[in-house]
């Protein structure tokens, strides 16, 4: 196999990328249109959430379309935009959450209500499950003959490539912990699963430097920056995601600090209503029982 | 910093916040520690190029050790920060305890580095081509006298009465 033959659909934008371009751009303006509609009606939106919606559909749409630099390079910016930076930013503008708080047909919403708080949603967003169909997926792809196959078959790439942005979304979905679903993990599982999700794609990323994917003949320059790319383009998304669990516990330990700094009065305090996007309320519009228990814990 | 006191809703904060010694040194010296291994990260690989990304002759349980500790590196920058803000906020914070932690932290990272990266698991060297010995001795007497300024600053925050910064 021939360097130029490695990314068939890098060359151009297939058909496909096309349309899932137009998919990650048509998301994200309904997901302005949606944030709109609750800002009318009153609730507290904030516009970063926008912002990183809108960030990340368009970082999607353009990586989907136009990856830069050689072939392998190419295709690792596509990776880090499709699998991290994009499922992160589009994770941060609580996107479940969004969808439950407008008015929707009913059965499309009980539908909706009754996946996120099914058992087996509880168990994917599992953080270490997450991790492995994330990271697991990647050793998957670069260390056996399927890196080889993809290029053979422009079904299985674009398989592939569902299941890179599917997975980095569930991952960043289940660290982040920001909408809700039926099961809350704790600080403990979230942390040890992105430490250890990080741990195997740096080592993935610096076997690239002495060794290519399996089957396939890289130019070493294009390979090397390609592995530099992906071990701290890796590092950054890392970091991010360990700012977002840093701040949640900050955040957290700032209420109870509050809470405990306040004088006690004889009735219970009621909490102002401004939704903050926390779910330090029992309930809200949702209708979803925020607190199930922290049985992560 | 009065703002507590001029807040009636609140109690003074400082009654029930003491000082937390050996928390405020735990926590500078992860501090210390990421932030060593961030400079050896940006100067050493980036700028000066000495450190090779990988140079190939690192054993598998090398290179796992490594991604390990290269998160936990990362992880450990936001975590000990996010920490030490929570001390201040709590005013908790002994400054003279974290002065010393960021010095042990620094100076044992820097001898880790030195010795077990470097020599045990034999990660990359820090320059190639080159007689290594002075630079090894540089290493790790730079890490030592760290470690050392480390334990003096150690020894000196046990000696004096417990100071902590007031609470925001």
């Amino acid at each position: 196999m021939t360097v130029e033959h490695l990314h068939s659909t890098g060359t151009g934008p297939g058909p496909a990328a096309v349309l899932a371009a137009t998919a990650a751009l048509s998301a994200a303006v309904g997901y302005l249109l949606a944030a709109a509609r609750l800002r009318r009606r009153g609730d507290v939106w904030p516009r970063r959430r926008d912002a990183c919606f809108v960030a990340g559909g368009v970082a999607l749409a353009a990586a989907l379309v136009t990856p830069p630099g050689g072939p392998f390079t190419a295709h690792m910016v596509r990776h880090l935009v499709v699998g991290m930076v994009a499922p992160l930013l589009l994770v941060l503008a609580r996107p479940l959450t969004l969808v439950l708080r407008v008015p929707l047909p009913r059965p499309a919403r009980r539908a909706l209500l009754r996946v996120a708080h099914s058992r087996p949603a509880g168990w994917l967003v599992c953080p270490p499950l997450a991790a492995l169909l994330d990271v697991g997926g990647l050793w998957l792809l670069y260390r056996t003959p399927l890196w080889a196959a993809v290029h053979e078959r422009p079904l299985l790439d674009a398989a592939v490539h569902v299941h890179v942005f599917a997975a980095g979304l569930l991952f960043s979905f289940a660290v982040c912990r920001l909408d809700p679903v039926r099961r809350r993990w704790g600080l403990f599982s979230r942390g040890t699963a992105l430490l250890g999700a990080g741990a195997a794609h740096a080592v993935l990323a610096k076997s690239f430097w002495a060794a290519p994917p399996l089957g396939t003949d890289v130019a070493t320059a294009d390979l090397r920056t390609g592995a530099l790319l992906m071990y701290y383009g890796g590092d950054l998304v890392e970091i991010a995601l360990a700012v977002v669990l840093a701040v949640q516990w900050y955040a957290a330990g700032g209420r109870a600090l509050a809470r405990d700094r306040r004088p006690r009065p004889s009735s219970p305090v009621r909490r102002s209503a401004r939704v903050t996007g926390g779910y330090a309320q029992g309930t809200t519009r949702e209708g979803v029982a925020q607190r199930p228990a922290e049985a992560g814990r | 910093m009065t703002g507590s006191a001029r807040r009636p809703a609140s109690p003074p904060s400082h009654s029930d916040a003491r000082p937390l010694p050996r928390r405020s040194m735990a926590v500078c010296a992860l501090i210390g520690a990421a932030l060593m291994a961030a400079v050896d990260e940006i100067v050493f690989h980036q700028i000066l190029n000495w450190h090779h990304f990988y140079d190939r002759s690192t054993p598998a349980v090398g290179l796992l050790a490594d991604g390990l500790l290269h998160t936990a590196e990362l992880l450990g920058l936001v975590v000990g920060f996010v920490l030490y803000a929570d001390l201040r906020r709590r005013g908790t914070l002994s400054p003279a305890h974290a002065r010393a932690g960021l010095f042990l932290g620094l100076g044992g990272f820097q001898l880790f580095d030195g010795i077990v990266d470097h020599k045990v698991l034999r990660l990359h060297q820090i320059r190639y081509g080159v007689d290594l010995l002075p630079y090894d001795l540089a290493w790790n007497v730079a890490g030592l006298v760290l470690l050392g300024i480390g334990a003096v600053l150690a020894v000196r925050a046990g000696r004096a009465p417990l100071s902590a910064e007031p609470a925001r």
